[in-house]
This record gives structure tokens, sequence and C-alpha cells, in this order.
């Protein structure tokens, strides 16, 4: 699940050595944190979320497959 | 990517500084030399010289070859086995994604697959150094959905006419509303819109007032 957004984000930033993810398990499933340098925020959340949205809905697809669910939060 | 004008004391160091900011070799942008430059004496009455760059659209084999490293990529980090077949032929290149058990990659009204594109697009667009055209299909669901929907578009048009009311389509996506709005865009007796918001939008048929 961390390996999708690593492999996603790093590949559309300025600074891919700057990013920060960790993941926490919860009764809601597996809940993402990302972090980016400020200038990159914008690039992951894109105009109007559509950047996340499209990662989140991949997330989704990933999830599925594991039967578990997912919440991406982007700090 | 825009026209870039850099400005240097020679053109050899202004293509140097091009090559720094594109990230990219000369060979892959064009050159437009605008002034030459002088040296001057001392300094003095030295002109800059400068160029105007502009990338060059990628070959085709390198998008292909990108995004195709993309695609593979992301189906491997997504758990899913699948084939990606390349049509060079079509506009623009379509590749597509053929396997056993693919409706988890075509989604809801086909949301998942075209997030999928988005985001294949972004890191091509990153890759390339510029926004690159491409389509991705899942075992040809898009293309069998475009002409099904450019089917339902006339055949609900020739309703239009004949009851002289509207008629409302199911909530769909903006592409899909696109297919429609371009199937009936040349219509010689209906008009299209699109109403509602987000998840809820969907074109509207209506009579052309005449």
């Amino acid at each position: 699940m961390k390996e999708l957004v690593e492999y996603i984000v790093k590949s559309i930033v300025a600074e891919p050595d700057n990013i920060t993810i960790t993941e926490e398990n919860s009764d809601e499933g597996l809940l993402i944190k990302l972090e980016v340098a400020d200038e990159d925020k914008g690039r992951v959340i894109g105009r109007g979320g559509r950047v996340a949205e499209a990662i989140r809905t991949l997330l989704r697809v990933k999830a599925a497959k594991d039967n578990t669910r997912v919440r991406l939060q982007i700090m | 990517m825009d026209e870039l004008e850099i400005a240097a004391s020679t053109v050899e160091e202004a293509l140097e500084e091009a090559e720094e900011r594109l990230g990219m070799k000369r060979d892959r942008f064009e050159v437009e030399v605008i002034s030459e430059g002088k040296s001057g004496i001392l300094g003095i009455g030295g002109e800059e010289a400068v160029i105007k760059v502009k990338p060059l659209p990628p070959a085709e084999e390198d998008l292909v070859k990108v995004a195709r490293e993309v695609l593979d990529k992301l189906l491997n980090l997504l758990g899913v086995t699948a084939e990606v077949e390349v049509l060079s032929d079509q506009i623009p290149t379509t590749f597509n994604i053929k396997g056993d058990d693919l409706g988890i990659l075509i989604g809801r009204h086909g949301q998942t697959i075209v997030s999928l594109e988005y985001i294949v697009k972004l890191i091509v667009a990153a890759r390339l150094k510029g926004w690159q055209p491409l389509f991705i299909d899942i075992g040809g669901y898009r293309e069998r959905r475009r002409s099904s929907l450019q089917q339902l578009a006339l055949h609900l048009a020739e309703q239009v006419k004949l009851e002289h009311r509207d008629i409302t389509l199911e909530p769909m996506s903006a592409s899909e509303r696109r297919i429609i709005h371009l199937a009936l865009a040349e219509h010689p007796e209906v008009v299209t819109h699109s109403i509602g918001v987000g998840e809820d939008r969907k074109v509207v048929i209506s009579p052309k007032q005449s």
C-alpha cells in the first residue's frame, strides 16, 4: 500500500527525497499519512483535489484486493 | 511546456543553462538565437547572448516506452496480473490492459480507469517534461462503452425529436458526458447541456428551438 503511494508521489514531486510516508493500523483499516515539501503540496493534491482523489481511487483498488480499507491523509 | 528565454554571456553558456533548466540535452529542444551577444571592452558596451528554447515533442517510441513502463509498474503495485497491448495506430496512442477479472480496474462508471489514466499521464508528463496525449483502455471496455453511448445518444435524440420533450440521461463521468455532447454536436434538431453537480451530473437532450 505504502509502496504504491511512494511510487506515484516520488514520480510527480520536485523533491522526491523530501517525502515521508507512514502507515497506521486502526479499526477502520489502514491510515496512510503523507508529508511532502511545501512546494510539492499542490502537485500531490492537484486542482480541486484531483490528483489526491485519483491516488485514493487506486488505493481503494489495492485495498479491495487485500480485503481491507485504506485512508490517505496529506499532512 | 512553453518557450523559455535565456540570457547569458555567450550562446554556448545560454545553451548549457537551457540544458540544465529543462533537464534534457540540446538535441531534444528547439533553439532560436535572438542575439549572438557581444563581448564589449572591459565589460562595457557588451551585449548578452539571448536564446529562445522550446522542448520538442518526444519521439513516439519514448512515449510508448515510458508509458508502458509506468503502467506495468502501477499494475504490479496494485497486485493486478495483466498484459498491456499498445495500439500505436490509434490517436491518441492507446494502451489496452488485458487479463482476467479486470472489473476492479474499471470501477463504477469507469471512474477507476479514468484515475489510473490520469496518474499515468502525470508521471509520464514528469518524465518527458510535458503533457502527452494517451488513452488507457481495459479489454476494450471504454471503446465499447463509447460506441454504445454514441448509439444511445442518437437513439434518444430521435425520441426527443418525435416527442418534442427533454430527455435526461443517467449520471455520467465527464469523459462519458463529453461522448454524448460530441455525438450530438452536429445534430440538426436537438441540443445538449449538463445539469447537477459532482457524481450526479447528467446530460439533458432537448429539442432545438426554431
